[in-house]
């Protein structure tokens, strides 16, 4: 089974087209360029593809790559 | 205030012929429309377009950076790119404040806007994209070019539908003489092939409907002609004045030397049957370029392969212009690029003066009876000085650039 950090990266990679190398629990919103509208994309596909409901706005307050894998850890734990 | 010489610096197209002036420009003068039946509109009443051949806008552009792009925007930024480089320009040292964008467009991005409204019947409000309006809005095509080359001079986008390309030129020669920048990234950009547009295109019975030959249907000025075949692209020229690409030794490989643009103020799609809006325009550009109706040696012609465009252009053309110049309508090739035309037309007038060659009217059978102008249905040598490029759009808008060899 993917872990939830492959599935993060998997969207990230296919369906807003980051590149693969920079999806890293470390990595920041700046360093993969993702903007407020990017982060808008993110948690519609993450709700679509995924069943996770996660706001913007809270995607937005996680800081890191790995910061958002926790966040999805959490409400899938919900689901 | 008369403007002043603007010189052609760069040229940068994406047309129907192929990505770059080269192929685009190999394919106008080979005379073959690439044309043909299209599979995205297999549910519309016309289904032929003039496709763009190859473009893959995530090895062009990075997928990263095309996926937030509408088709119209990618195109532009590709012709802008080659645009700079042919002008030796690094937007990596300009001064990028002294650089302006002004950029054509009829429609911005449809296709984003039907992807979306999919969306939403679909899936619902909530679903829709946050890119939606970022992608789709017109003016982002001067503002992601902007983005792009770091200009951050004055920047904008007009619409005059079919002459938004030249009117973009026009403007952005203004903006030279009026030393409101150095350097104008002008032009034109369309993608709107896509169903809605094209089925709206079909119920005003403006498209051609020979789709049993899609490569013939794109015929100005043929008595057979029977309506536009919808293309797609761009084309950017880098513009300056004149004393300032000698200066920096720049290449100049022609001039904009007249801009005139006028109002039908008569139908919302139809020609004025006499044509006097056009007329009014070319006679403005003719004073503009100091130019007499003698001097003019070539047209590229609007054009469109419509029955009321071409015959009430080339009435004009015959009354207004004394020097019986050699008319083509590289259309007959391209299809119709709506609000890129104008710009990638005047880039084909800039190489027909280069080279002393007239690209052929493709598909030009039998000139329709009623047009006595001389048009070119090969490629034919021609030395002259003096190019017309025209443009009209819907509304009624007209406008001719008067471009000089360099």
């Amino acid at each position: 089974m993917s872990t939830m950090l492959d599935q993060l990266k998997e969207i990230l990679v296919s369906k807003l087209k980051v590149t693969a190398e920079q999806v890293v629990p470390e990595a920041t919103h700046e360093e993969l360029e993702l903007d407020s509208l990017a982060v808008v994309e993110l948690s519609l596909v993450l709700e679509q593809e995924l069943g996770i409901k996660i706001s913007d706005d809270e995607l937005l307050e996680a800081p890191t790559i790995g910061d958002m894998v926790a966040l999805m850890d959490e409400r899938s734990a919900k689901v | 205030m008369a403007g002043i010489d603007v010189a052609v610096t760069g040229l940068g197209l994406v047309t129907p012929g192929g990505i770059g002036v080269g192929p685009s420009w190999a394919a106008v003068c080979g005379g073959r429309s690439p044309a043909a039946v299209d599979p995205a509109l297999e549910e519309n009443p016309v289904r032929i377009s003039c496709r763009v051949p190859d473009f893959r806008p995530d090895e062009l552009l990075g997928a990263r950076r095309a996926h937030r792009l509408d088709r119209f925007v990618q195109f532009a930024l590709v012709a802008a790119r080659e645009a700079i480089a042919d002008a030796g320009l690094d937007p990596k040292t300009w001064d990028g404040a002294r650089v302006g964008v002004v950029l054509g467009c009829a429609d911005g991005g449809p296709g984003t806007v039907e992807e979306q409204h999919h969306v939403l019947r679909h899936s619902g409000a909530t679903r829709v994209s946050p890119l939606l309006l970022p992608m789709q809005l017109p003016n982002m095509l001067a503002g992601q070019t902007a983005m792009e080359f770091g200009a951050t001079g004055p920047n904008l986008v007009v619409a005059t539908a079919c002459a938004s390309g030249a009117t973009a030129i026009g403007t952005a020669r203004d903006l030279l003489t009026l030393d409101r920048c150095d350097v104008v990234l002008a032009g034109g950009s369309e993608a709107m092939i896509t169903p809605l547009v094209m089925a709206g295109f079909a119920q005003m019975g403006a498209l051609s409907k020979r789709e049993d030959d899609p490569a013939l249907a794109s015929r100005p000025f043929d008595a057979d002609r029977d309506g536009f075949v919808a293309g797609e692209g761009a084309g950017v020229l880098v513009l300056e004045r004149v004393a300032d690409a000698r200066a920096r030794g720049a290449r100049v490989r022609g001039r904009i030397v007249g801009y005139g643009a006028s109002a039908d103020a008569h139908h919302m799609t139809s020609p004025h049957p006499e044509g006097t809006g056009v007329e009014d325009a070319l006679r403005s550009a003719l004073a503009d370029a100091g130019a007499g109706t003698g001097d003019v040696g070539h047209v590229n012609a609007h054009g469109t392969s419509t029955p009321l465009n071409d015959l009430a252009e080339a009435r004009v053309l015959k009354r207004v212009l004394t020097s019986d110049p050699l008319v083509t309508s590289t259309k007959g090739v391209t299809g119709h690029l709506l609000g890129a035309a104008g710009a990638v037309e005047a880039a084909f007038s800039v190489l027909a003066m280069e080279q002393s060659l007239v690209p052929p009217t493709a598909n030009l059978g039998t000139l329709d009876s009623r047009m006595e102008i001389k048009v070119a249905d090969a490629p034919t040598v021609l030395r002259t000085d003096l190019t017309l490029s025209n443009s009209c759009g819907f509304g009624g808008q007209n406008v001719v650039l008067a471009i000089a060899a360099a």
